[in-house]
């Protein structure tokens, strides 16, 4: 697999994670719970946060 | 507002991820470049610090605390008719805000305590969802007076009264509860016994 192919996966794979990361974070502000606070910190801050670090991977190794 | 203002930065930074995503080829262009950069790191970022002051926010409302159904019964005190009742009256008096009456007076619980109480936070959610609640429920540790004094002290009626002036170090060094004297609390054992008050215009 060439380096520009390597680079689009890792770029949708970051894409994805952060797609799904922030729907996830949307989606808690909609109800006052602790469940909320959780989907917002563990589902969504972590996909963010593994979505960030792919996409500033994936633009330092290209 | 601000909710709205994070829901919004959250909708621009999918939209841009989605475009880039079915054009990769716009990130070929300088332009392309910073639009990726906003959408992939600039956005998510700023959102993720918004989104967390909103919740932190949100977590010292009282809907936030009476949103899990053990708690249905310390709601239910505020509304004792009885002013002998120091949440009670305090709540129905407006002494502390309504949509805050929980936190300011329960300022060190779990996510605004110590590590340990961030701990028992999380423990909560275990014992909430897997083991199931006690049925009688309790601080961890005793009340403390800061709580109290962090409004009443320097107040008049507190610090020219008797007995609080001649034993302002004691309560000031959390030597003697405030609630040795003000001991009507939440009492959740008799509240289906206790009349409630309807709310203001009843």
């Amino acid at each position: 697999m060439d380096r520009a192919a390597r680079l689009q996966r890792k770029l949708k794979t970051a894409a994805f994670l952060l797609i799904v990361g922030l729907a996830a974070e949307g989606i808690s502000f909609h109800w006052a719970h602790p469940t909320s606070f959780m989907l917002f910190i563990i589902i969504g801050g972590v996909l963010v946060f593994a979505g960030i670090a792919l996409y500033l991977i994936a633009i330092v190794t290209a | 507002m601000a909710t709205y203002a994070v829901t919004t930065l959250i909708g621009l930074s999918i939209v841009l991820i989605g475009l880039l995503l079915l054009r990769p080829s716009i990130t070929a262009e300088h332009g392309g470049k910073i639009v990726a950069f906003l959408a992939f790191f600039i956005l998510p970022i700023v959102a993720t610090v918004m989104g967390s002051s909103i919740h932190l926010e949100n977590s010292t409302s009282t809907q936030f605390c009476l949103s899990c159904h053990v708690m249905e019964a310390h709601g239910r005190s505020l509304y004792i008719d009885d002013p002998t009742y120091v949440p009670a009256a305090h709540f129905q008096n407006n002494r502390i805000p309504k949509d805050h009456a929980c936190f300011t007076c329960h300022t060190d619980y779990t996510m605004f305590g110590d590590v340990n109480a961030k701990l028992r936070g999380l423990r909560h959610l275990y014992v909430y969802y897997i083991k199931g609640a006690p049925t009688k429920l309790a601080l961890y540790e005793p009340f403390k007076n800061r709580e109290c004094l962090h409004c009443h002290a320097n107040g008049r009626s507190y610090e020219e009264t008797t007995p609080h002036k001649e034993m302002k170090d004691q309560l000031t060094n959390n030597d003697m509860s405030c609630l040795t004297c003000h001991s009507k609390i939440h009492d959740v054992a008799n509240i289906d016994k206790t009349k409630k008050w309807k709310g203001p215009g009843a």
